[in-house]
């Protein structure tokens, strides 16, 4: 069976708990963390991941940020990224999704929303 | 006549004329023989005929009524297939709702060990850190990030008990919350009869003076402050049974944690000596 890896980059240990409790859920999902943007990029200059989800609002570097730095990056400009926004910040979404992002969720977030979505862009049945 | 005169009127006929007549009874009777024997084998030939029809026609019908047996044994395993079919679609029906039974008490189990998750990580962020500036940051961060809380303030008993001191807000601007008088308003009842107050209905566009949520802080049995939520995010229509355990939570531990990390910053972030707390407690 496949095995996958996520990386998350979230600058809320809080956050990055649920994260990880959720994505506990989906099988064979190897999951890795990152305290912000500069900490993403760090782990992403060492290996490779089938998604990546991050928040947008963060220290050092923010979401938007690592998901342009992503994108212009040859190694990892296909992996699919997720972006964990607020209600309010709809700009930051649409930028977000305009620099190559391919989804996001609203927080609170929901466990089964997260799974779901996960699943979707790792085309996981 | 006598018989003598017969028998003389036999022999009286000439000899060439007896000839004459048998030969010509000869001949008749040959012709008459060769007619028949050709109306027999006239009639063998059409009979023959016959009879290859009748085997023919025989054959057809032998053919016809295997052929009908054939459809009678189609009609036969085609009644018994309608019948297999009836009893595969009622099982196939029974599975289809045991299925979605099954899926209705998964989702019910996914979603219990997501709130039981959410609730973990809360109690285990909660009392995750011995500083005061932490707890403070992580009592906020469950707030909106588990909760979905737009505005909100934690206040705190004085050290007298006279007025309930904000230690903690967000949401609402400048200038921020201020002291309140215990026993005054909303956030005063609360905190002097220890009962919760929650919007259980649609949730309004809440306010300072119109707070969705009201929550006694405490310490074992002590109110020691009160947790008050005065707006949610816009994509909350209701608080969801998950947010009334985090926030029985939050006023069972918040004040804990609270008052936990204070007291060991007073000490000078000094861990204590457990030396002899078996023999105490014994």
């Amino acid at each position: 069976m496949a095995e996958y890896s996520c990386l998350i980059v979230e600058d809320s240990p809080m956050m990055r708990q649920l994260l990880i409790f959720a994505l506990a859920r989906v099988r064979n999902l190897r999951v890795t963390e990152a305290d912000d943007g500069v900490d993403g990029l760090r782990k992403l200059a060492s290996a490779r991941y089938d998604i990546i989800i991050t928040d947008i609002n963060m220290p050092i570097m923010d979401g938007l940020k690592l998901v342009k730095r992503v994108r212009s990056d040859p190694v990892h400009q296909a992996t699919p990224i997720m972006i964990i926004t607020t209600e309010g910040s709809q700009e930051d979404r649409q930028r977000a999704l305009q620099l190559g992002a391919n989804a996001y969720i609203t927080k609170p977030i929901q466990a089964p929303q997260v799974i779901a979505k996960v699943k979707e862009l790792l085309k996981i049945e | 006549m006598t018989a003598e005169k017969k028998g003389r009127l036999r022999s009286d006929r000439p000899l060439s004329e007896l000839k004459k007549e048998r030969e010509t009874f000869i001949q008749t009777f040959l012709r008459k023989g060769v007619q028949f024997t050709e109306e027999l084998v006239s009639e063998n030939f059409k009979l023959r005929q016959r009879l290859a029809e009748l085997e023919a026609n025989n054959a057809t019908l032998k053919a016809q009524v295997a052929s009908d047996d054939a459809i009678r044994e189609l009609l036969k395993k085609i009644d018994a297939l309608e019948r297999e079919k009836v009893t595969l679609l009622s099982r196939f029906e029974e599975v289809e709702a045991a299925s979605s039974r099954w899926g209705d008490q998964y989702h019910e189990v996914e979603g219990e060990l997501a709130n039981l998750a959410n609730l973990y990580i809360a109690s285990n962020q909660l009392h995750g850190s011995l500083s005061v500036r932490t707890t403070l940051l992580r009592i906020k961060e469950l707030l909106e990030q588990l909760i979905g809380v737009r505005s909100f303030a934690v206040y705190l008993a004085s050290s007298d008990g006279r007025s309930l001191v904000p230690v903690l807000s967000g949401g609402i601007g400048t200038p921020g919350p201020i002291p309140i008088v215990a026993e005054d308003g909303g956030i005063g009842e609360v905190y002097s009869t220890a009962m919760t107050q929650i919007e259980r209905g649609a949730l309004r566009h809440g306010s300072v003076d119109r707070p969705l949520a009201l929550v006694p802080l405490k310490v074992e049995d002590q109110v020691v402050g009160v947790l008050a939520i005065f707006s949610a995010l816009e994509q909350k229509s209701h608080f969801m049974p998950v947010d009334f355990e985090l926030m029985k939570l939050l006023g069972s531990h918040a004040g804990l944690a609270l008052m936990c990390a204070r007291l060991y910053a007073d000490v000078g972030y000094k861990s204590p000596s457990f030396d002899g707390i078996a023999s105490e407690n014994s």
